[in-house]
């Protein structure tokens, strides 16, 4: 494989991942308009020179809110990544360090949580801990975790049988000694390929939680409660639904081409159900 | 087979499935509602939605309201009241039958009064029907109330709806079975969707002109306008989007009808202690709210400013809008003078219709003006009793009070939000002793302006009532003080239709399809016993029944932490602790926690479920009625993914490099990137309202035949399959790439195999197995993961149930439900790995 020529696909979905994360970062201290000044006697205008995407039912820039909704699909989604990797990373290198009953708990717990149906069980997440971003993080995470367990796992086994680990048990290492300094280098691509997909599937399920309300809160500006109130202005000003919807649809996409080209890259072994 | 012909056949698949207009019935209505009742026995429970469904229609009481709030006779001919007050003589009507045959007389009247007050009895108005101190049968048409003390309301607390008429023969079913002496009798109710009425042709008065009625519930303003325009709905009540109103205006084959209701809106305050508990704050938040903002914005336009809580068509009404006019330097100042020169931090808990959660947010946005940060909290209503009516954790809170003439609950200092005011109760006490209607006004006139002046709440405007009606519907009773939908003379201009209704039969098709999935479930068991040997058999079934157990813990656990309490949401705001209480035992909350689980799991077990708190009906059962909409939509679904997606995927893979591959992989990478309720969404826009092809939402049940019911669930199942038809294009397309690479197909080529007959002869049936995975991850998810696309649909699945389950608090739907989807789960990777063992013959070998 060559390395001196990157793949389109991986170059367009860097750029749309980039653009993503400049966006949110940049609404955090500028956006073309306040959003919070209310402007209700122009409301739902077009697209127009002074506002590039139209006016929403409050009458606020419409631009203005995707930018702020960028802000809060990548804090929810990176967050929760974070805290998937975080438990779970730990957890898969545990299990392969120790096999046996640890092994097969593990495995027969991630069984247990991904028996779950994700939706529901965020929802009673929801309904336990109050809707809100905190809380959406939670009940996305905890399906991010058994993900991060079960890849670190089946990676990490596969290191302890190398030699270089072999050597240094053979050296008298401890096994957290020996997870920590050689089976986490060796794994650090592939869980870079999976945080990408699963920071696209969390943007998806953020804008679905938004959607239905448990997500974050008003004046907190989300792409799918952006969608659900446009919902009803759709036969009218379907504009309204169709710009939130592009930005969720652009964003993963540009998650998911550069989650794939990534893989290519880093692991061309890894398969998609990883 | 080529892949442009496995096209061609989806798309005559998914023609199939549109189904043909069909012509408007014309003697049946369908009137949507938003809320659906959790009962239909309106003497007990406070539910306004029983008496919309049943009161008037199926129950009749003694005497009636009619439009203009006058006392009528009704199943009492007439009636004497003695000098002292304290004697009411019914005279009653004769050769009124029940449905149930049991004839009405004097006696029914002593059942039911005496049913009213009784001990046990969960009636809401049990407490002014105890004014009552005894009922006594003169003869089978004369009955004689004596009264404890007088009261000059009693005869409207006989017009409610709690204080009906039963029949000692269905008393005890009336929730599930109602049955009364009305136009209308029961028919059938598939839960989540439709109550339906049918005419009662043995009524003792004039009978109904409407053969058939059935009330829909659509709480969802998207799914409301959908069902209105398209006329899936011929009468919408409480019609929830002010928003589209302006569009249904222009639609002449619409009529939009809007009126005052007696309720206010009001930003509720909780003045018990803080910065609230000062006036000066209280003003300065007056001062800082733009009321025709708040109508504009939240209501577009709908919506009458109000300056007390009072509502404005009343006679003793005083225009108190202009206390406090709009104005930021001044609420600004008032704060600073209170010692808030910085402002402050507030919470604003929202309960969640619309019109609180819009007002809220534009009042945030208007209070952070005055420099007062508002942090909005959206809750359920469970969650809504429980922090803010219950426990009085807020700040501020949005509500219609929508009983009329409300007033006393400023004068109760434990409301939820704690006014206090010794001049007010002085004026409640003198109102009590008016004598005459100009005192009277006069005193109501200072009763507004004192709760003004202290500005004990944000009075924001009064509610309307916003109705939408087929324009041919006429006769309809609209504007009523009661909660009563009369549709006894209401009937449709012009010709009568010839379209036969079938009646809801609830649960059959789910029973069925139960039976066949045990049969098939059994053999296949056998069969896998026969092939794999029992031992292995065996191990998998530890290992699926381990994590069924913990599965039942964890759901159970979570379960036990959920606030809210069931019970206080089913008897609604007025309901005495004691009565929650009873509830409470009744539905088996009571006992310790582990014996609790217990009962559950050993209930499980055997297949019971236990008994919904809010539909009082087997859980199981439930489940059943909404299996038969969930599964045939996961399947068609599923169906649908891959009759699209595989060829897809194989045509990609035979084409690897070209341009075919390139563009079809770019399409995959949008469809998987498309969140299906956005599809959804667009779907209903392009195909429902634009086009009308194919109805908006809602199911007509199997009974109504195989056709309508496939065109109700075509979009759905359209919606969810487009992001799973992409993922099955590019599994199929990656692993058809990896076996093309083995050693056999390079065989098969040089056998001389042409490249097309290899992959479809040996590459396919290799590639089966990373499909079979995706397809097994799949399946659960679309059963469950209909959650949101069942919602923009008004489909009645499991998904709506359990998220319906969840807000009313019926949390043993919320267990059982989540349990089979769980079970769901484990029986589908079961079935994979079975399907592993039978496809690749190299694991068959390591298994045998």
């Amino acid at each position: 494989m060559s390395r001196s020529r990157l793949p389109p696909t991986l170059i367009a979905g860097a750029a749309i991942s980039a653009g993503f994360v400049v966006a949110a970062l940049l609404s955090l201290v500028w956006t073309p308009y306040d959003v919070t000044a209310f402007d209700i006697g122009h409301r739902l205008q077009g697209p127009s020179a002074a506002h590039w995407l139209g006016l929403d039912h409050f009458g606020r820039d419409v631009a203005s809110m995707i930018l702020l909704g960028a802000r809060n699909a990548l804090s929810v989604s990176l967050v929760a990544v974070l805290l998937g990797a975080g438990i779970g990373v730990p957890l898969g290198l545990l299990a392969a360090a120790r096999r046996g009953w640890t092994d097969e708990l593990l495995m027969r717990g991630s069984d247990v949580v991904f028996a779950f149906p994700a939706l529901i069980l965020a929802i009673l997440i929801t309904a336990v801990l109050g809707p809100g971003a905190i809380n959406a993080v939670i009940a996305i995470g905890v399906f991010n975790v058994p993900v991060f367990a079960r890849l670190t796992r089946g990676s990490a086994l596969s290191l302890w049988t190398r030699d270089y680990v072999l050597a240094a048990r053979a050296a008298g290492k401890g096994a957290a000694r020996i997870s920590l300094e050689h089976i986490t280098p060796g794994l650090a691509s592939t869980l870079i390929v999976q945080a990408t997909l699963q920071f696209s599937l969390g943007v998806i399920a953020e804008a679905g939680l938004s959607y239905v309300g448990l997500g974050a809160q008003p004046p907190a500006a989300s792409w799918g409660k952006m969608l659900a109130d446009a919902q009803t202005l759709a036969a009218f000003s379907p504009l309204q639904a169709v710009f939130p919807g592009l930005a969720i649809v652009i964003t993963v996409l540009g998650l998911n081409l550069l989650g794939d080209g990534l893989r290519d890259r880093l692991d061309p072994h890894l398969t998609e159900d990883g | 087979m080529s892949f442009r012909s496995l096209l061609g056949l989806a798309a005559a698949c998914l023609l199939a499935l549109a189904p043909t207009a069909r012509a408007a019935p014309r003697d049946t209505v369908t009137v949507a509602l938003q809320l659906e009742p959790p009962n239909l026995d309106p003497t007990s429970g406070a539910a306004v939605a029983t008496d919309e469904v049943v009161y008037g229609t199926v129950f009749e009481g003694l005497v009636r309201l009619d439009a203009q709030g006058a006392i009528k006779p009704l199943l009492a001919t007439w009636w004497e009241i003695s000098p002292d007050g304290l004697t009411y003589t019914f005279h009653l009507r004769g050769g009124v039958r029940f449905q149930d045959g049991t004839p009405f007389d004097a006696g029914i009247v002593k059942f039911s009064l005496e049913r009213a007050i009784a001990p046990a009895s969960t009636n809401v108005q049990k407490q002014a029907l105890s004014v009552i101190r005894q009922v006594e049968v003169v003869d089978p048409r004369t009955v004689r109330l004596q009264l404890a003390s007088p009261d000059s309301d009693l005869l409207y607390t006989l017009t409610w709806g709690d204080s009906v008429m039963v029949s000692p023969r269905s008393a005890g079913s009336l929730a599930t079975a109602p049955v009364g002496t009305g136009p209308f009798r029961f028919t059938g109710w598939r839960r989540g969707d439709t109550v339906s009425l049918a005419r009662n042709d043995g009524y003792w008065g004039q009978p109904a002109k409407l053969r058939t009625v059935r009330f829909k519930f659509i709480a969802d303003p998207a799914a409301a306008f959908a069902a209105i325009k398209t006329h899936e709905v011929d009468a919408f009540l409480d019609y929830p989007a002010p928003e589209s109103l302006a569009q249904l205006r222009a639609d002449p084959a619409l009529e939009v009808v809007t009126a005052s209701s007696e309720g206010e809106v009001i930003l509720a305050i909780n003045q018990r202690t803080g910065p609230l508990a000062d006036v000066r704050v209280r003003r300065a938040l007056q001062h800082a709210l733009d009321r025709r903002a708040i109508i504009d914005g939240a209501m577009y336009g709908y919506g009458t400013p109000i300056g007390s809580h009072f509502p404005p068509q009343n006679a003793a009404y005083v225009d108190l809008t202009g206390l406090y006019p709009h104005d930021i330097a001044k609420a600004k100042a008032l704060l600073a003078q209170a010692g808030y020169p910085n402002g402050l931090d507030l919470t604003l808990k929202l309960p969640p219709p619309n019109y609180a959660r819009r007002s809220g947010e534009i009042v945030a946005a208007q209070l952070a003006q005055a420099g007062v940060r508002v942090k909005i909290e959206n809750l359920e209503w469970a969650q809504w009793l429980d922090q803010v009516y219950g426990r009085h954790a807020f700040d501020l809170t949005i509500v219609s009070h929508a009983e009329p003439m409300d007033y006393a609950i400023y004068d109760k200092a434990d409301y939820y939000f704690g006014y206090h005011s010794e001049a007010f109760h002085g004026l409640m006490q003198a109102l009590k002793g008016a004598t005459d209607e100009g005192q009277r006004t006069a005193i109501l006139g200072q009763i507004q302006r004192r709760i003004a002046e202290d500005a004990v709440n944000g009075f924001l405007f009064q509610f309307p009532r916003l109705g939408v009606f087929d324009a041919r519907l006429k006769d309809f009773w609209v504007n009523s003080p009661t909660q009563i939908i009369d549709l006894h003379a209401a009937s449709f201009e012009g010709p009568r239709g010839t379209e036969t209704i079938i009646d809801a039969k609830s649960g059959s098709a789910g029973a069925i399809l139960g039976g066949v999935l045990a049969l098939a479930v059994v053999g296949g068991l056998a069969l896998l016993a026969a092939r794999f040997g029992a031992v292995w058999l065996g191990g998998r079934a530890v290992v699926m029944a381990l994590t069924l157990l913990t599965a039942s813990v964890v759901v159970f656990a979570i379960i036990q932490v959920v606030p809210g309490d069931p019970a206080a949401y089913m008897l609604g705001l007025n309901a005495s602790p004691e009565a929650i209480a009873n509830l409470r035992h009744q539905m088996g909350l009571e006992g310790p926690t582990a014996q609790r689980y217990l009962a559950w799991l050993l209930g499980m077990l055997h297949g019971d479920l236990g008994v919904s708190y809010t539909y009082q009906t087997p859980v199981a059962a439930l489940v059943g009625e909404r299996i038969g909409v969930s599964l045939p939509l996961a399947l068609l679904a599923m169906a649908l993914s891959i009759v699209v997606g595989a060829p897809i995927g194989a045509l990609a893979a035979a084409r690897r490099g070209k341009a075919a591959d390139t563009v079809v992989m770019g399409l995959t990478q949008v469809g998987v990137a498309i969140p299906n309720f956005w599809f959804a969404v667009l779907l209903v826009m392009v195909f429902s309202i634009s086009l009308r092809w194919v109805s908006a939402g809602g199911f007509p049940g199997w009974e109504a035949g195989l056709g309508p019911a496939l065109g109700a669930l075509a979009l759905p199942a359209l919606a969810l399959a487009a992001p799973q038809a992409a993922i099955i294009a590019r599994v199929t397309r990656s692993a058809l790439i990896d076996t093309l690479a083995e050693d056999y197909m390079r065989t098969a080529r040089a056998k001389g195999l042409t490249a097309r007959r290899a992959l479809w002869r040996h590459g396919l049936p290799n590639a089966l197995i990373p499909l079979l995975t995706i397809l097994g991850l799949q399946f659960p998810f679309l059963l469950a993961g209909g959650v949101i696309i069942e919602n923009v649909f008004f489909l009645p699945g499991l998904g709506r149930l359990v998220l319906q389950a969840v807000t009313q608090r019926d949390l043993i739907v919320v267990q059982g439900v989540v349990m089979l989807l769980v079970f769901a789960v484990v029986a589908t990777n079961f079935l994979v790995d079975v399907a592993y063992v039978l496809v690749d013959p190299r694991l068959r070998k390591r298994r045998g």
